[in-house]
């Protein structure tokens, strides 16, 4: 039986946090916010939708695998954390770069953005992972 | 980044471990990697000796606000003995454990351990020192349970617990710490324990928590029941590379506390470990004399052993901290060994139980060999490691007034003896109960590199004993520096 009102707010609600959890991500530097708590939201997002859905579906909009997922998010730590070493600073040094563009005004960015999109990217496939593997386990929604 | 790099290193191969999907380039990746920071912590100890203590601030924030790793002697030697045991354990595992553990990740689990070990020596601030422990513990809980036996679930579920309490009067511990001193790196504390001399009872109930988290973690006399419920469980690579890291880690952060902060008020806790030490050392290798799994009499030496380098801190005289720091090598080194080759006869026999073991030594007498070596080096017999690790302790003990102790020490090494002699006669010696003798299949498969590794730690334990002197002349130079926390201070927050 499909409740088609059901799988419409399911859909919306996670387009919702997707976009919240990118909002959050982008002022965690200096304000409340950050990778971690972005991807926890961008998780709850999932869980709902996979709720209603199934672990499948989730699988599909993923592309990847959640460990793939993983991996990805560690090279971008990975990246923030050395590249100031070629630099000759020292490790997880901040680098800014600070310039004016055409339409989108002055424009602030960091290495800080990479290591938290690191983080983001990371914590949502752990979070996805163990979800995705808790349904297959008890065959929700199969 | 000398330093940044022994973290870094097993970043990347839980970053590569996670995107590739091959279990034979996992494994090879592992070696590769292994082998890395082995190369790189040997590469430190010129450098140490050359600059002393090395000290990196993370981020260019500098000392008591940013994130700073320092490595002084005694730092460096617990690295490079890491990445010894750890390239040895990895390569051991290779053939070892079961290619359904190797595929779900065995190799990455123990990176993991890797991380947070080196992590934690390097640790500059008690938070971090906490954050790295927990990495550490993490992957430790998963490679406990991995393969879901059912007496590896009820072994991980005692390690999982008393751990998890031992975390949490940790970091209850620098919480009160935090809230009283209102900084966290260990050379600011220092300095500030330093000025509030007269009033450090306000202090101490913060470090009693610290204290006893360190205990749990350690394995120390009332808090060591989750070591021997939970490490006869996993498959013997794990254990192996357990005993030789986990609990060292926690002794290790000990010394370094009770350097730095513990010994403002001496004439406290000074008899708080002495007693502990000796306590842990008796019961320890009591409790150990009555078992009759390989695995777990092993298991109890830990405690045993560990006993020996608490009581050592306790006299806490130059030669004392030199010795512990020589002990807590040769313990490192001869334990794992130990557990090797239990590992060995797990994998000919399927068993452990000392009932229906024996004739191992005419099965393979290379392997018996290296189970004599490591077990009367821990006995402490003469040319090898445990004999000057024992002889330095009870000198110390002895110069620094402690007879008694020292003496009970000496009775300890004699019921050692007992124990590795009866492992001895039961598996090796014996011969095999005929009701048990075909029990089990005979094992086929190539068994090479772990005897490369078993090999390795055996030569290793021979030439600590033949070269004592220049091995403790390095640890007695640690020493100096663990006795002098005014120039710990002043390499991580800049001359005053």
């Amino acid at each position: 039986m499909n409740n088609i009102i059901l799988e419409k707010i399911a859909l919306l609600f996670l387009r919702g946090m997707a976009i919240m959890s990118v909002f959050l991500l982008l002022r965690g530097h200096n304000s409340p916010g950050g990778g971690f708590i972005g991807a926890i939201v961008l998780a709850i997002g999932f869980i709902f939708y996979s709720m209603i859905f199934g672990s499948e579906r989730i699988e599909r909009i993923l592309y990847f695998n959640t460990r793939i997922w993983m991996g990805i998010g560690l090279g971008l730590v990975l990246v923030a954390a050395v590249w100031p070493v070629f630099l000759g600073l020292d490790p997880l040094t901040g680098l800014w770069y600070t310039g004016n563009w055409p339409l989108l005004g002055e424009i602030h960015l960091g290495t800080p953005l990479i290591f938290d999109t690191g983080i983001f990217i990371g914590v949502a496939g752990l979070i996805l992972s163990v979800i995705i593997t808790i349904m297959e386990v008890l065959k929700w929604n199969t | 980044m000398i330093l940044f790099a022994l973290l870094l290193i097993p970043f990347t191969y839980l970053m590569l471990a996670l995107l590739i999907k091959k279990a034979g380039i996992k494994k090879r990746l592992a070696l590769v990697f292994s082998t890395l920071n082995l190369l790189w912590a040997m590469a430190l100890i010129p450098i140490v000796q050359f600059k002393e203590i090395i000290v990196v601030q993370m981020g260019g924030w500098s000392a008591p606000f940013g994130i700073s790793l320092v490595a002084d002697r005694f730092s460096v030697l617990m690295l490079l003995v890491t990445a010894f045991i750890f390239f040895l354990t990895t390569v051991y595992a290779t053939q070892s454990v079961d290619k359904a553990r190797r595929k779900n990740g065995h190799f990455f689990f123990t990176f993991g351990i890797l991380m947070g070990v080196n992590g934690s020596f390097m640790a500059g601030d008690l938070f971090n020192l906490y954050v790295w422990f927990e990495v550490m513990l993490m992957s430790s809980f998963i490679l406990v349970s991995l393969g879901g036996e059912r007496k590896q679930l009820e072994g991980s579920i005692k390690y999982l617990i008393l751990n998890l309490i031992s975390s949490l009067f940790f970091v209850a511990g620098i919480g009160l710490l935090y809230g009283k001193l209102g900084s966290l790196n260990l050379a600011d504390l220092s300095q500030k324990m330093e000025l509030a001399r007269a009033n450090l009872a306000v202090l101490n109930p913060a470090l009693i928590l610290i204290f006893v988290g360190f205990a749990i973690k350690g394995a120390l006399f009332p808090f060591f029941f989750w070591l021997p419920a939970s490490y006869h469980t996993p498959p013997p690579a794990v254990t192996a590379l357990f005993a030789g890291l986990l609990t060292k880690v926690g002794i290790y952060s000990l010394i370094r506390f009770y350097t730095l902060f513990l010994y403002y008020d001496a004439g406290f806790w000074q008899q708080v470990v002495l007693w502990m030490g000796a306590l842990s050392m008796v019961i320890g290798v009591v409790a150990a004399s009555s078992q009759y799994d390989f695995r777990k009499i092993l298991s109890f030496h830990i405690i045993s052993q560990v006993g020996y380098v608490v009581i050592a801190l306790g006299f806490f005289t130059e030669a004392a901290l030199t010795a512990a720091i020589f002990f807590l090598v040769h313990n490192m080194l001869s334990k794992t060994n130990a557990f090797l080759v239990a590992g060995w006869v797990h994998r000919e026999k399927g068993t452990l139980n000392l009932k229906v073991l024996g004739d191992m030594f005419k099965k393979s007498p290379v392997w018996g060999i290296l189970f004599f070596i490591s077990a009367f080096s821990l006995a402490g017999l003469p040319p090898l490691s445990g004999f000057f690790g024992k002889y330095l302790v009870l000198q110390s003990g002895i110069e620094a007034g402690y007879t008694g102790v020292a003496l009970l020490a000496l009775f300890v090494g004699l019921f050692t003896l007992f124990s590795m002699v009866k492992i001895w006669l039961e598996v090796f010696w014996k011969k095999q109960p005929e009701d048990s003798a075909m029990e089990w299949p005979v094992n086929q498969k190539p068994a090479h590199w772990m005897l490369f590794s078993s090999l390795a730690l055996g030569a290793a334990i021979v030439a600590m004993g033949l070269w004592a002197a220049p091995i403790a002349e390095y640890c007695e130079a640690a020493a100096q520096d663990l006795l002098n926390p005014s120039k710990y201070i002043e390499y991580v927050l800049g001359p005053s």
